[in-house]
């Protein structure tokens, strides 16, 4: 027994869920800036809000070129507000989070970061801001029916259906329709009623092969950290931080003031370890001088630091840093020449 | 930010009123959020040039109630902030005996640091803390200390030489040696003379070669060299060793030629640091997150991290 949506009755139930007030969010095609640029930069598929359940693309395309967790961890992110007055200073809180959200289309390696990085905003200090967003979405994941050479979502222990921090799971049947698995309480109350009883149930593809071992990568950045592996295969990087900007998992930020003499925020930016800056010290050392340091510290991030910590691999497969990166590198291209 | 802008920024706060600027600041009231990032507003009581690029500054929670409950352990670092510049860690460099106000060191290098110059008793910044870990003060009862500090990296040792002699009957003999580049640089100078006075406490003080004055009366030459020549008792001592790269490398051979090991050595490893809470990714050296699991550590724990630091 299972129960199944057709394409049509999603796509009003999207709309209701808009009609609702819900934040709704999902994979849709977004034309390039420049008229001139088609040629240089199709249409993307991005994770966008949708105003309309017409905007929301299902199919024809193997992945966003971004993340849902700009949707949790937004790319700006108020603390709280200031104002400095000639009597002092005024601290406020900004709008806390209250919108309910929902991801829609989200594929599988999207909505199992979101459980991976409740590590880290939880680890001691719990992140309220961080927290009340993730209590307040729902994840509707769309399983995949192919991948290309940069997916290698089965390599770190997930697949083309896997249900990790999927709160509802649709798998395309054909014809237009979709096997709907709904997985937590907050996914069958967005389905609720909407759903036929059914015979069918979807066959899930294969997915990619096993491209390397993850406890290998692991072990291996631990204990050659000297190794000349590192700027043989690193030096290409520009430092461009694309693949931490797409990637599902990564989190690291900064702290900024805005504003200006009266009033400001205080806020926090998406900020990435490939910069030459990051861990610049005000003295002028900076312990990770060149590329080829702060790629060992991604990879040791991801395939050793955080599984020692929080018994998670803080990737995700997904291939957005392959496919984003303009020297071709990413994640992938690091681990597989190991 | 644009230059311009914090330049007429400051003017600005320069000429208006003093007065009142710690009463009439606050936080509104009823945040619906506990919010991790937010600061404690601080009024600043002192402010005291230490070099022509060092100051020392005093500041006490304007919440009484805060600064009734607060409490730290000598060692951990706080966030301080100017509004509008943005926040930056500091050692706690006050012992954590006082309870009358906290005390941060800083040099004037950039952004944030140059917006702390020009704050002035009576203005209010924040402060988030305290963070990290703390001196193991317990495991150092009944030893003899021996305190090493270098330039700018003073400040988190004075604060557990002030703590050691406040609990003076709790440890043994006080040793410090304290250097600078040149005797301009030296910093808390007044307080290495008032700790001298204490029994059982020998402070040595130097410039390295070419930055003594004619009336120096002090040792010339790096700490290593200069601690080395001390001649110390070695026996049932730990060390805190604090300073730039270069001295605490030439520091070690010397603390292990006298038969002080490892694991009795410590330092301060203050990485760059922003949130402070082990969330922002950057302070980590290896699986160590100096904001949590640090920036207090013994040379036999650093010796087994990966030298990304």
């Amino acid at each position: 027994m299972s129960a199944t949506i057709s394409q049509a009755e999603l796509r009003e139930l999207v709309a209701s869920w808009i009609a609702q007030g819900k934040r709704v969010a999902g994979p849709r095609l977004v034309a390039p800036a420049f008229r001139s640029a088609p040629q240089v930069k199709p249409a993307c598929v991005f994770y966008a809000p949708l105003e309309s359940s017409g905007e929301l693309s299902l199919g024809g395309f193997i992945r966003p070129a971004n993340s849902v967790k700009e949707f949790i961890f937004p790319k700006h992110e108020e603390l709280y507000a200031y104002r400095i007055t000639g009597q002092g200073i005024e601290l406020s809180e900004v709008e806390p989070p209250a919108v309910e959200q929902v991801l829609i289309a989200a594929r599988p390696c999207d909505a199992a970061s979101l459980p991976i990085l409740d590590h880290v905003f939880n680890w001691d200090y719990k992140d309220e801001l961080y927290d009340r967003k993730r209590q307040l979405t729902t994840v509707v994941t769309l399983a995949c029916t192919a991948h290309d050479d940069a997916c290698f979502c089965t390599s770190v222990g997930l697949g083309p259906a896997a249900e990790r921090g999927s709160d509802a799971m649709l798998l395309e049947l054909g014809e237009g329709e979709y096997e709907v698995r709904c997985l937590t309480e907050k996914g069958k109350a967005l389905f609720d009623g909407k759903l036929q009883a059914s015979e069918r149930v979807a066959s899930v593809p294969a997915g990619p092969e096993k491209r390397f071992d993850a406890v290998e990568v692991g072990a291996f950045v631990k204990e050659h950290f000297d190794s000349p592996f590192w700027p043989a295969h690193t030096l290409a990087c520009l430092g461009c931080g694309a693949c931490a900007y797409t990637c599902p998992t990564c989190h690291c930020f900064d702290i900024v003031d805005e504003g200006n003499i009266e009033r400001g925020v205080r806020a926090r930016n998406w900020d990435s370890c490939q910069f030459t800056m990051f861990t610049l010290h005000a003295s002028g050392h900076n312990p990770r001088p060149n590329q080829a340091a702060r790629q060992r510290q991604r990879i040791d991030h991801k395939f050793h630091v955080y599984p020692e910590k929080f018994g998670e691999i803080l990737c995700t497969g997904c291939g957005n840093c392959a496919r984003n990166c303009p020297v071709g590198m990413g994640v992938l291209g690091v681990v597989t020449a190991l | 930010m644009l230059a311009a802008d914090s330049y007429r920024f400051r003017l600005t706060r320069r000429e208006q009123a003093r007065a009142g600027k710690a009463a009439a600041s606050r936080r509104t009231p009823k945040w619906t959020m506990h919010n991790i990032y937010e600061p404690d507003l601080m009024k600043v009581i002192e402010t005291r040039p230490q070099t022509p690029d060092v100051k020392s500054v005093k500041v006490r929670f304007l919440d009484e109630a805060r600064a009734r409950d607060f409490s730290f352990r000598v060692g951990q670092f706080g966030i301080f902030s100017v509004f509008g510049y943005g926040e930056s860690t500091f050692n706690i460099c006050s012992s954590s005996n006082w309870k009358d106000y906290l005390e941060f060191c800083f040099r004037r290098v950039g952004c944030v640091t140059e917006a702390l110059w020009s704050v002035e008793e009576g203005d209010v910044i924040g402060f988030r803390g305290p963070y990290g870990n703390a001196y193991p003060t317990e495991e150092w009862k009944g030893k003899n200390l021996i305190f090493l500090g270098g330039g700018i990296a003073m400040p988190p040792v004075r604060c557990a030489v002030w703590y050691a002699l406040e609990n003076r009957a709790d440890y043994g003999n006080i040793t410090i040696v304290y250097g600078a580049r040149t005797v301009a640089d030296l910093v808390y100078v007044d307080e290495l003379d008032e700790w001298a006075k204490h029994p059982s406490v020998r402070v040595v003080r130097c410039v390295d070669p070419g930055g003594e004055t004619p009336d120096w009366k002090g040792e010339i030459g790096f700490v290593p060299t200069v601690f080395e020549r001390a001649g110390v008792p070695a026996e049932n001592s730990v060390a805190l060793v604090i300073g730039p790269p270069i001295m605490i490398k030439n520091t070690l051979p010397v603390l292990y030629r006298m038969g002080i090991q490892p694991s009795v050595v410590y330092t301060s490893l203050e990485n760059r640091m922003k949130c402070g809470v082990g969330k922002c990714g950057r302070c980590n050296v290896g699986s160590f997150y100096v904001c949590k699991e640090g920036p207090i550590l013994t040379m036999a724990q650093l010796e087994r991290l990966p030298a990304d630091y």
